[in-house]
């Protein structure tokens, strides 16, 4: 599955619909979908949040793979952001050191079984799998 | 889907999705509530960092003076991401009851 998606909160219910199908089409895991989205919604979001310097759609990639599926998400004409770097989340801060944001990368890396970035040609494009087993989001 | 009102109880229930889309209404929703409020989520089926920042932000405003935010009838996926989060040492949680 390839679709390109505007770079808006309103597409999150789209993606979400184009993910229910792709699992229902391809057989896939019903117990994958919540990782699954929750690592699209995090990532696409990002995307949407900090790459304001372009208007191109955010191209979304989906294929089945053994025991479960692989994303892609490619952001074009954007700077490098790595995700897989780790960003230093303290989960122990107590409360009145804690401030919404920062969780949705640190999220993502906690629920993937392989997480991949490539950026290239100002094409900014992240890869990740989730399997059956591993992710219990 | 998402929808926020208040039962018979006097709770605050969630229902559906609470995504970054959904933030917002959420975030304006509880801006409106004052002193200790339950959280009843027993009928929401997903939550992103979206509503985790909702859920903070209100947290650390109610708890002037207040216990704050109680979560009751968390769903495992829920739950799985306040824990890896580190929200369960910040929130009274309990758990929806299968």
């Amino acid at each position: 599955m390839k679709k390109f998606f505007a770079r808006s909160y309103d597409e999150i219910t789209p993606i979400v619909d184009a993910t229910e199908q792709f699992f229902k089409q391809n057989s896939i895991d019903p117990a994958l979908r919540t990782p699954v989205d929750l690592c699209i919604e995090e990532l696409f979001v990002n995307m949407v949040n900090y790459n304001k310097e372009t208007q191109r759609e955010i191209l979304l990639e989906m294929e089945p793979v053994a025991g479960g599926i692989k994303v892609s998400l490619t952001d074009y004409d954007v700077e490098r952001f790595d995700p897989t770097v780790p960003r230093g989340i303290n989960i122990d801060a107590p409360l009145a050191e804690r401030t919404p944001g920062g969780l949705g990368v640190y999220l993502v890396l906690k629920m993937v079984d392989s997480i991949h970035y490539e950026y290239h040609d100002r094409q900014s494009k992240i890869t990740f799998q989730i399997k059956g087993g591993k992710a219990d989001v | 889907m998402f929808s926020i009102d208040f039962n018979d109880l006097g709770q605050v229930t969630m229902t559906g999705r609470l995504d970054a889309a959904q933030a917002a209404n959420a975030q304006a929703f509880l801006d409106q509530v004052s002193g200790e409020c339950i959280l009843n989520l027993a009928e929401l089926e997903y939550m992103s960092s979206a509503g985790l920042g909702v859920l903070l932000k209100t947290h650390k405003r109610l708890m002037v003076g207040t216990s704050g935010l109680k979560l009751i009838n968390v769903n495992s996926h829920i739950n799985d991401i306040l824990r890896y989060s580190g929200f369960d040492k910040l929130f009274d949680i309990s758990l929806l009851q299968k």
